[in-house]
């Protein structure tokens, strides 16, 4: 059952394309009638498609779309009551301002229930809702997305309403044109709503991009839609109009009361304008919240790196409340089980510097830029960049102490699916080290159609490598580390204690860190006590090499 | 100084091939068309020409044939640019090349053989000269309404088209009021790359009805060729002055055309 509250209701929308592109996968959320809701996320993520799918130009291949807990997923944009503001607008350059925006009004017919002469209802069988019905059996029948069960399913039912579409008799309509005047009037509103009201006579190509900008809207608010869309609307105008815009669309949102779904990629217009702000990375939904949560607690690093200036950090649990990461254990109010690998958020401005040695660590500064009402710098801390906004200037070069509190330190759960080592090298024997320990690998992946020429790699042209110290880093899914139990043995490449095991289901999760505090992430079906010291093998396939500089670098 | 003063000697050339081969040949006929046989001023050719009713019959019967042609070849280009403009096939470009190729093989060729197969299924020019000069005509200007349409069409806005849609068009309104009003500067070029020189044309009439059929270009050649300078000149003007007509007619929207810069002919 769907709330009465939610205006829109999006059910298990998926989006594929004939070439198999998922677009949008598998996308649920609502949204309240009247409120402001953004969709965010880099170009491709899905965003416009879903909005797209909402004003009716796409039809989800999965899933419902609910208007008002109606099914309207199938029903085309001229019969929805929600309007869009293109990305460039869109107007019709061969109308005047007036006509642009009474466009849709001239076309709107308004249904007036029939009566006959005892003013008692007409009852007629709903053509049309038996046309859209059988529209809605043939598009069914073509949908390769659903399996052939849900098929049934869905073709039983609307067979169904079919029969009941065809027998039943509903209340009759007529349907009127609206007056000339009323047109008038609500052309005059319009224009008043967005500022426009000498301009009616104005040829469209005469208005400059902000002018434009409005009578796109005016031309979408004038049909008192239920649910407005904006398609990154703002993205071709200038930085100063753009704000003044984003504030006018904000206060109209206020003044009409209508819902607005807005789509962009710049998080600050998200920030701005929104009540709930949906973020979104390759058609799956990120996170959902109020702009202030998504600020401040990012669900994970996207979230967090797309959503404002941070810096994240790979961290370990060190005990209740303390993380480690920058070399130095911080308390933490975010509580997560000991030993966890997390990813740890700290807003810029979060960061307060102190005098050398007074802070919690010492960092240098090694770049500062003025920003207007602050300062940017960047410290390095050991080899980590921290990026800091103070008032208060400091100079370049200069090492000061910097401090966070507790609570400004966000912590988010660490999904794993592979092992990085960033700080691995080539030894002369064309072994990849990882925390000093050689593994054998197959160094013949950093150049295309290698072959190995005694300890030199030629590639097709004849070109030769030698990769002794290059920098690399290294690459091992989880499910191929494998646990060896004899650490004498030959197969050991190194040695490590098991620090934390969690049971997956199936299968355990352990981390099994090193003397020199590296971390490996492997999965297995047999059990392990905390602490037990074993071995780790590595076949040298599975391990994947990127070269921190480009290849020509090591070309002799 | 040095080089506006070449720019100026590169614009030699072209002015005197305008002088000579424009503006010259237009004051003749212009001399020609209002003088009698002896070279001094008159009016007779003005006067012979709307006295006579053959004459503005040939007129007359030029205006429907270009009218006709134009509607026909708009009506048949028209869909097929469409088509091939939106549709997503690969293949698009080689059916146009297809469609444009005719255009490539020597005219009085081509007019020669669509005579034969006409003949051949049974529409010689002698028994059906209107159907065969009209079916002539319409194959050798259709190349000249699918170009422009569809350079048009390949840059319609889609979003205009979705805006309608999203407005309340249904199809139907969504083709009349978005696709039609956007397509027109198309159609205005495609429209003047027929008519005119359709009543111009000469070989095509000559040829596909046997002689039966006189168009305006016919008279005009007739005229010359028989020594009546002074008439055929001042047809030639009459001519001219159509086509200075219709592109009076049609400059707003070839101007719209400009600023949209959405076709390139």
């Amino acid at each position: 059952m769907s709330n009465k509250n939610y205006i829109i209701d999006l059910k298990n929308v998926s989006k594929i394309y004939e070439d198999g592109t998922v677009a949008v996968d598998d996308f649920t959320f609502y949204v309240r009638k009247g409120e402001f809701v953004t969709f965010l996320g880099p170009s491709g993520c899905g965003k416009s498609t879903t909005l797209r799918m909402i004003a009716g130009f796409e039809f989800p291949s999965k899933g419902e779309i609910l208007l008002n807990g109606k099914n309207i997923s199938n029903v085309p944009p001229n019969k929805r009551p929600i309007n869009m503001v293109f990305q460039r607008y869109a107007l019709f350059p061969h109308l005047d301002v007036y006509d642009n925006i009474a466009f849709g009004l001239k076309l709107k017919k308004i249904a007036i229930p029939l009566k006959d002469e005892g003013g008692n209802p007409v009852l007629k069988i709903n053509k049309n809702k038996v046309k859209a019905l059988k529209r809605e059996v043939s598009l069914a029948k073509k949908n390769k997305h659903l399996t052939d069960e849900e098929k049934e399913v869905k073709l039983n039912e609307l067979n169904e309403a079919l029969e009941k579409a065809k027998t039943t008799p509903e209340q009759a309509y007529k349907y009127k044109k609206l007056s000339e005047k009323e047109i008038d009037e609500k052309v005059a509103r319009a224009l008043k709503i967005v500022d426009l009201e000498a301009l009616e006579d104005r040829d469209i190509s005469t208005l400059s991009g902000g002018q434009q900008q409005r009578v796109a809207i005016a031309r979408a608010i004038v049909n008192e839609p239920e649910i407005l869309l904006l398609d990154e609307p703002l993205g071709a105008l200038d930085l100063k109009m753009r704000k003044d815009m984003q504030i006018e669309l904000k206060e109209m949102h206020t003044k009409l009361g209508i819902t607005f779904i807005y789509v962009t990629h710049d998080q600050e217009e998200a920030l701005t304008m929104s009540d709930t702000i949906v973020v979104m990375k390759d058609g799956v939904i990120q996170q959902i919240g109020k702009p202030k949560e998504i600020y401040d607690e990012p669900k994970n690093a996207f979230v967090a790196d797309f959503i404002g200036e941070s810096n994240i950090y790979n961290a370990t649990m060190f005990n209740k409340n303390v993380v480690r990461f920058l070399d130095h254990n911080f308390d933490c109010i975010d509580d997560f089980p000991v030993n966890e690998k997390v990813d740890v958020v700290v807003r810029p401005e979060d960061i307060s510097i102190k005098n050398e040695n007074e802070g919690m660590i010492n960092g240098k500064i090694v770049n500062k830029i003025f920003k207007g009402v602050n300062y940017q710098y960047i410290a390095l801390v050991g080899k980590n960049e921290v990026i800091i906004k103070s008032t208060k200037e400091y100079e370049e070069g200069q090492t000061v102490g910097l401090k966070i509190a507790p609570n400004l330190i966000h912590i988010m759960k660490k999904d794993f699916t592979t092992n990085i080592y960033t700080d691995a090298w080539i030894d002369k024997d064309n072994n990849v080290r990882i925390d000093e320990a050689p593994f054998e690998c197959n160094i013949l992946q950093l150049v295309e159609g290698g072959k190995d020429e005694d300890g030199i790699i030629v590639d097709k042209k004849g070109k030769k490598y030698d990769f002794n110290d290059a920098d690399v880093v290294a690459e091992v899914p989880l499910d191929k580390i494998e646990i060896i139990d004899d650490i004498e043995s030959e197969n050991a490449q190194i040695v490590g204690e098991i620090i934390d095991s969690v049971y997956k289901g199936d299968h355990y999760q352990y981390i099994i860190r090193t003397e020199n505090e590296e971390d490996f992430v492997c999965i297995s079906s047999y059990s392990y006590n905390l602490f037990d010291k074993v071995g780790i093998h590595i076949n040298k396939d599975d391990i994947k090499l990127r070269l921190k500089k480009e290849v020509s670098n090591y070309e002799i | 100084m040095r080089f506006s003063l070449q720019r100026k000697q590169l614009c030699i050339p072209y002015f005197v091939f305008l002088i000579l081969f424009v503006v010259i040949p237009i004051l003749f006929i212009v001399f020609y068309a209002f003088t009698d046989a002896q070279g001094f001023f008159s009016f007779d050719a003005l006067v012979s020409f709307f006295t006579s009713t053959k004459k503005i019959n040939v007129l007359i019967q030029s205006l429907l044939f270009s009218v006709l042609n134009t509607l026909i070849c708009l009506l048949v280009g028209y869909p097929v640019a469409y088509i091939l403009a939106t549709s997503k096939a690969k293949f698009n470009y080689v059916v146009v090349m297809l469609f444009v190729m005719p255009m490539w093989i020597n005219f009085v060729l081509r007019t020669g053989a669509t005579r034969d197969v006409l003949t051949w299924i049974g529409l010689s020019g002698g028994e059906h000269p209107y159907i065969a000069t009209l079916i002539g005509l319409f194959y050798n200007y259709l190349p000249f309404v699918i170009l422009p349409l569809y350079s048009t069409m390949l840059k319609l806005d889609k979003a205009q088209i979705e805006a309608a849609s999203d407005l309340g068009c249904n199809r139907a309104q969504v083709f009349t009021k978005s696709i039609w009003p956007q397509t027109i500067p198309g159609v205005v070029s495609a429209a003047q790359m027929v008519f005119m020189p359709t009543m111009s044309s000469y070989v095509i009439p000559e040829t596909l009805s046997e002689g039966k059929i006189v168009l305006f270009g016919n008279s005009i050649y007739i005229g010359f060729s028989n020594n009546q300078w002074n008439s055929a000149s001042f047809m030639a003007i009459i001519m001219l002055f159509l086509v200075c007509l219709s592109m009076l007619v049609t400059r707003n929207y070839t101007e719209k055309d400009q600023e949209g810069g959405s076709s390139k002919w």
